[in-house]
């Protein structure tokens, strides 16, 4: 099996001068310093000798250390549990870089997001229009960028409105969106439909910005960042404050003792059972099966009331700090935890049973929807939503985190590649969940349940983090700064690549099934939304109307 | 298909009624629920520990001068957290049981406690953080 030692070297050897540093920083975490000009063949090489998981593509204003920009972006090797982060420094007076789109397709956002946010303007990109900034966002104008006040707002420009695509001849527009009664966040999906067939479509997203890593990285310490890590999602919140504790726990070289690590596995867990059970419900309604909806949602409740009684909350937990947990799960009510979940167990499975055989259920849900293997590698889905189409991609066992290296579970996979294969899988997922809360309640090991942390946390290091979230995995990526504080941090939730597959699997549909399959993403517009300071009065009617106002 | 639908109304009937009669009988929570925080004022030293650690900054500092502070505490930013109670030296806030907040004045969701302070802002000897993470930046209590 492939070492992270004949990564740097294979590297090494192919490229020589042109790579300036290569090293492991982190155990299993490789970072690579390379010239500018040996971006594009550094990926094809790696892309045809061993195809990585593209995750992100991080940029950061270094410019005060070394007058540049660095592009970081990071890779996966799955089943060698290895990531690399390839990193280029981008002079600040040109910061312009060739894209990395055309090979792989699933840094198109992520590479536009760079761009919109640190200014690192982009070669052979398909796509130029912004993508994160708003419409009337100023020109020139990069928030991530260190020289840039996390609280000032710039005066709207609103000449600078993406525009979408222009409609194919011979069709016409259905918009969904930007507020469509049953996707619950907004977004906006422009159709181009043929009678009821979908031909193409375009997206505009990115609504509900709320500058998080901006403020992170300007205002707040260590420890203040867990709390609103935690508010990136509404649902999965705790896999967020989980996966930025443990990078910079990687980064600092600080461990959590395995009692915290046990509980973090159970929290997380416990979050994956309510979450599961939210969608089915979600998914039921979207397709006007309402019962579903209020029996899943039943049997959701006592999870939540459970987690209230472990965290002092039904939803933020509020646990995790750098070091470990701040609350213990005392042996009493271990037997409680138990009864709860052995109860939704029952009852989940006997919904399964209810819900297989409805035939009016497998007319929505079956072959519709379809994400073919090969459009899920390009894209680098995540989750459920590539589970279903037979990839068995799952960071709890690629990159283990928490305790899941010392819990046994099986990792749900289907292959059917419709709406119908990714509800089995998040079904399944369900009843694995519970057991591997089962097994932590056994194994947990009595001790103290935070870290000893000695000093403060030197800057310059880096580490990466993946956790597998209920919707797929989440990416953190964090550098520490000076004067103990982060100096930036990266994130990356499993809608970001799922959402990006969108127009692939509605192709050829009908107009009456894109709201499930969209759905069947259990997408999550905040958390995909969550890195810039940013206005959401979008429309150009509304400042129409100011301007129009004002001049009366 | 119709087995299935003989099950899922059986799911229905077995549930029964499950709606908590809330708010017309109370409905509290269990202990160690995180609520509204309260204030000891004959407690607190006035060391800010409470804000330098508050994640949303929802305690306000206000020095009148050296020996003189108030300490807002703004509930309507509070996240309930809890991390003030976990710091305070002299268990001055506490994490009541209480959420029913909401009210048509916001001004009652201000806690506002002045403290005087003696020594203790400049000898910076009352109050030590736990963890080397909590960084201290409000005025009195750097090195
Ligand atoms: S509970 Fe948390 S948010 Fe509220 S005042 Fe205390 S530290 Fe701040
Ligand atoms: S930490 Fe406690 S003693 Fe110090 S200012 Fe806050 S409430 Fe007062």
């Amino acid at each position: 099996m492939l070492t992270s030692r004949e990564i740097i070297e294979t590297l090494k050897t192919k490229f020589d001068k042109q790579i300036l540093k290569a090293e492991e920083k982190v155990s299993n975490q490789v970072f690579v310093a390379i010239v500018p000009d040996v971006l594009i063949p550094v990926i094809c090489f790696l892309n045809q000798s061993f195809s990585p998981r593209f995750l992100i593509n991080a940029g950061t204003d270094v410019v005060q250390q070394d007058g540049k920009y660095k592009a970081s972006y990071i890779f996966s090797f799955d089943s060698e549990k290895i990531f690399l982060c390839i990193q280029v420094a981008v002079d600040s007076t040109d910061p312009n870089i060739d894209s990395i789109t055309p090979i792989i397709a699933g840094a198109n956002w992520s590479e536009r997001e760079t761009r919109d946010l640190v200014g690192i303007n982009l070669r052979n990109h398909p796509d130029q229009r912004r993508l994160v900034l708003a419409d009337d966002w100023p020109q020139g104008l990069h928030p991530l960028r260190k020289d840039f006040p996390y609280d000032y707002k710039p005066p709207p420009e609103p000449q600078n409105k993406v525009l979408l695509k222009k409609r194919p001849e011979g069709t016409k527009v259905i918009p969904i969106g930007p507020f469509y009664p049953v996707l619950e966040e907004p977004a906006y999906f422009k159709l181009f439909v043929d009678g009821e067939t979908i031909v193409d479509c375009d997206y505009r997203g990115f609504y509900s910005h709320r500058g998080i890593e901006k403020i992170a990285e300007s205002k707040l310490t260590y420890n203040q960042v867990c709390f609103i890590a935690e508010r990136i999602c509404g649902i999965c919140g705790f896999i967020h404050s989980t996966c930025y504790c443990e990078a910079v726990e990687r980064a600092a070289g600080i461990e959590a003792p395995l009692r915290a690590r046990y509980i973090r596995t159970i929290m997380l867990e416990l979050e994956r059972v309510h979450s599961h059970l939210l969608w089915l419900g979600i998914a039921a309604h979207i397709i006007g099966f309402d019962t579903l909806l209020m029996q899943s949602w039943r049997i959701r409740e006592p999870v939540m009331w459970l987690c209230e009684k472990i965290s002092g909350n039904r939803k933020t937990y509020g646990m995790n700090l750098i070091g470990g947990v701040r609350r213990d799960i005392p042996a009493e009510i271990h037997d409680e935890i138990v009864r709860v979940i052995e109860k939704i167990e029952r009852e989940t499975v006997e919904v399964i049973d209810a819900v297989v055989g409805d035939t009016s259920l497998h007319a929505r849900l079956k072959n519709v929807g379809i994400l073919t293997e090969e459009v899920a590698r390009s894209i680098c889905t995540v989750g459920p939503t590539v589970r279903g189409s037979g990839i068995s991609i799952d960071s709890r066992i690629d990159h283990p985190y928490a305790a899941y290296e010392l819990v046994d579970f099986e990792v749900a996979v289907e292959t059917g590649c419709d709406i119908w294969a990714r509800a089995l899988v998040r079904l399944k997922e369900t009843i694995e969940s519970i057991k591997i809360v089962k097994q932590c309640l056994l194994k947990m090991p009595d001790g103290s349940i935070m870290g000893e942390v000695m000093e403060e946390i030197p800057p310059g290091r880096e580490a990466i983090c993946c956790v597998e979230a209920p919707r797929g995995e989440a990416v953190h990526y964090v550098q520490t700064g000076p004067d103990n504080r982060p100096y930036r941090w990266k994130v990356r939730a499993p809608t970001y690549p799922n959402l990006q597959c969108v127009p692939y699997i509605i192709k050829g549909e009908r107009i009456a099934d894109v709201p499930i399959i969209i759905g069947s993403l259990d997408p999550c517009y905040s958390c995909t939304e969550r890195m810039a300071v940013v206005d959401v009065k979008t429309g150009e009617e509304k400042i129409y109307t100011k301007e129009e106002v004002m001049k009366r | 298909m119709f087995i299935s639908k003989l099950k899922q109304a059986l799911i229905c009937l077995k549930a029964g009624r499950v709606t908590l009669p809330y708010p017309y009988k109370p409905s509290p929570p269990p202990e160690g629920f995180r609520g509204k925080l309260k204030v000891d004022i004959d407690k607190c030293v006035g060391c800010a520990g409470c804000a330098n650690v508050c994640p949303p900054g929802a305690i306000e500092v206000i020095d009148f001068d050296t020996g003189w502070r108030r300490m807002q505490f703004h509930l309507t930013r509070c996240i309930s957290c809890g991390r003030c109670e976990e710091v305070c030296p002299e268990k001055a806030v506490t994490l009541t049981d209480q959420f029913e907040l909401s009210t048509n004045t916001k001004e009652d969701l201000t806690v506002a406690i002045e403290v005087y302070m003696d020594t203790c802002q400049r000898c910076a000897r009352c109050f030590k953080p736990q963890h080397p993470l909590d960084k201290m930046m409000v005025t009195g209590f750097r090195k």
